[in-house]
């Protein structure tokens, strides 16, 4: 498994390499930069400027010196538009916020969806099943962009519980709106898919197996069923846990949170390259991060997978 | 001594808007230690019988009416602590496609152990003994190597000896064989018909053998019943049906069997197919594939008869028997 783990993470570093210069190129290729504006700056400080950034040496050698200081020095490079802040600052602010809400987000998708699709599939058309139904396709009309200013009108605004936005360091008043916003949509799909999953597994030969072994229905679910029941589940949880923490720009503006997906609108609207680009990277390293992690959840329950592994 | 006393079993399944009878009230006997055959076309209600002796029939089959004695008790008014101290323990049964039937999360030890601890207070440790007699019994080599292995890393028929191990684990009185080895090797399946023999013989254990061929049920079975659209319609003594079977039904599977049939000629099968359970003829349910059907055969059911040693559901061989005995009487 360990070896794996090292296997896949070299693997993965010419992929991060290419995507770097990629970006890079990318980036350049676009009109305007990040000193440009309405009024053009006098030549003479413009090319100050330029050469304070780097900007004025030909690409090949921007380049060179941008992964030189990712890899040697595990710098980003100053900002281009915040004075005085540099891509490693901005990242330290806002990544831990969004880390945050997303990690309770997924905690709260995982804990609630998974016991409700078990509940409904156990409990198939019953009172509980069609909640749960409803419940979903509920969550499909209110996306998050829709379901967060409804939530703030409620619990803010009507009912004075939370508070509508900002951080304050992580207290739970201020991380619960953003979490369930973020993940009530995500939440109705697992509860969905364990509920469908557990059903086709629960009308599997091996569960008839066990029955025909006189083994007690709560047995059958917990130590036969459950872990193949899983298995789509995480499949289907892999892509959204990245999603949860990189594409939660709506969640990071609406509630001011001040997380990562805030610095990504700004650094978008001021071309400012060196945030863009490390944003980027943060994220596909994290998709990396999190993709390795789900299949080695997938090879700690199926067996089958493990050995493919060795 | 009768182990199983079924009586006039019935099953049904709910569909949208009334139900469709599966088992047509059947009635059969199992002594102890007797190895019963069914055999039947597909569909004809074998494993639906099997389901039923287990009350392992699932929505929407249920139990419509009838008896199962199984050791004096009636499995259709078990409930469910008496059906789970059953199934597994006094009764087994082992499922056709050993690649689907174990659990492909959990090793070949772990669900051999919890077997045995739904049965019987026994520690980890003893249970892990006895699955490893077991396994020895059924000829698995190395055997304590393989209590830890998952499944996939088995072959098919190394997973039928495990299936069966699972089967013999609690000494059980009856095992019901679903077609245990359709799913395997055809180099492998006279193994694995062999061993079933060779344990159900040496345990003393009752066997009902559900299998399309009737080759293999020449060689293990001693009775054998012969099921077409949920009934009963040929039972007696396994050497006597195959010699001289006395249905038509019957004598068209037979004829059927590739050895009946000269080399190079088309294998003689019965024409038509068994109908469906929505659409039952009239009468007999097989006049309308039947060559000697009268106007009798497609208005009434007939029952199933006792002559001498076996029970046949036919009007022509209820004739037959009607006219020989009106020539002894003759005589
Ligand atoms: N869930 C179900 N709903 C409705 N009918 C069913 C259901 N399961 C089985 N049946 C019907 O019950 C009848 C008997 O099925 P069964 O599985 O016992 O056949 P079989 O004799 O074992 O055939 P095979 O040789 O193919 O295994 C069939 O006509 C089948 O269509
Ligand atoms: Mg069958």
């Amino acid at each position: 498994m360990l070896q794996y783990t090292f296997r896949r993470t070299l693997a993965v570093l010419p992929t991060i390499i290419c995507l770097i210069v990629i970006c890079f190129f990318l980036m350049r290729l676009a009109p305007g930069g990040p000193f440009t504006s309405e009024r053009p700056l006098p030549p003479a400080i413009m090319a100050n400027v330029l050469e304070r950034y780097g900007l004025d040496q030909p690409l090949h050698v921007q380049l060179w010196t941008y992964l030189k200081n990712i890899f040697f020095h595990f710098d980003f490079g100053p900002s281009f538009s915040q004075r005085d802040r540099d891509v490693n600052d901005i990242i330290a602010a806002g990544f831990p916020v969004t880390l945050t809400y997303g990690f309770w987000s997924a905690v709260f998708v995982l804990a609630l969806g998974i016991p409700l699709g078990i509940i409904a599939a156990l409990r198939q058309n019953s009172l509980w099943d069609y909640i749960m139904t409803g419940f979903a396709i509920f969550s499909q009309i209110f996306p998050n962009f829709v379901l967060a200013p409804l939530m703030v009108l409620t619990f803010t605004l009507a009912w004075g519980l939370l508070p509508g936005g900002g951080w304050n360091g992580g207290q739970w008043e201020y991380v619960i709106m953003p979490a369930v916003a973020l993940g009530t949509s995500y939440l109705a799909n697992v509860a969905r898919i364990t509920r469908s999953s557990l059903l086709e597994v629960l009308g599997a030969p091996y569960i008839r197996t066990a029955r025909a072994k006189g083994l007690a229905e709560r047995t059958i679910l917990w130590r036969h069923a459950l872990k193949p029941t899983l298995l789509p589940v995480i499949s289907y949880m892999s892509p959204v846990f990245v999603y949860m923490i990189t594409g939660s720009v709506f969640i990071d503006v609406f509630f001011s949170t001040g997380g990562i997906g805030q610095s990504f609108i700004d650094a978008a609207y001021t071309r400012d390259y060196s945030v863009i680009l490390g944003l980027a990277i943060l994220y596909s390293v994290l998709t990396f991060v999190l993709n390795l992690g789900v299949d080695l959840a997938y090879a700690a329950i199926d067996p089958k997978v493990r050995s493919g592994l060795k | 001594m009768t182990l199983l006393s079924v009586r006039d079993l019935t099953v049904k399944f709910k569909t949208r808007e009334s139900s469709v009878t599966a088992l047509d009230g059947i009635s059969f006997d199992i002594a102890r230690g007797e190895r019963v055959g069914v055999v039947g076309e597909s569909g004809a209600g074998k494993s639906i019988t099997g389901f039923a002796l287990m009350n392992l029939l699932s929505r929407p089959g249920y139990i419509d009416g009838g008896q199962i004695l199984f050791e004096g008790q009636d499995v259709t008014k078990m409930t469910p602590k008496q059906v789970r101290a059953m199934r597994g323990n006094r009764m087994a049964m082992i499922f056709q496609d050993p690649m689907v039937t174990l659990n492909p999360v959990l090793t070949i030890g772990q669900q051999m152990i919890e077997t045995l601890r739904a049965h019987r207070k026994l520690s980890k440790e003893e249970a892990r003994q006895i699955a490893l007699v077991k396994l020895k019994e059924v000829y698995i080599p190395s055997p304590e190597a393989r209590l830890d292995q998952y499944p996939h890393e088995l072959s098919g028929g190394m997973r039928q000896r495990i299936v069966i191990a699972i089967a013999l684990l609690l000494d059980p009185q009856l095992i019901i064989a679903d077609e245990p080895t359709t799913a395997l090797d055809v180099t492998i399946q006279a193994d694995i018909m062999d061993l079933l023999l060779e344990m159900c013989r040496s345990n003393m254990v009752g066997l009902m053998l559900i299998t399309h061929d009737l080759g293999v049920v020449s060689q293990v079975t001693e009775r054998t019943m012969v099921m077409y659209a949920g009934r009963i319609i040929e039972s007696g003594r396994t050497r006597s049906i195959i010699n001289d079977p006395q249905h038509p039904y019957t004598q068209g599977l037979i004829n059927a069997l590739p050895q009946q049939t000269p080399p190079g000629s088309r294998l003689k099968q019965i024409p038509g197919t068994m109908p469906t359970l929505s659409a039952m003829p009239q009468g007999c349910p097989f006049h309308p594939r039947c060559a000697l059907a009268t106007d009798e055969c497609r208005a009434v059911m007939p029952p199933l008869t006792q002559y001498g040693e076996v029970q046949v559901a036919c009007h022509e061989v209820q004739r037959l028997h009607r006219e020989l005995a009106k020539m002894e009487a003759a005589q």
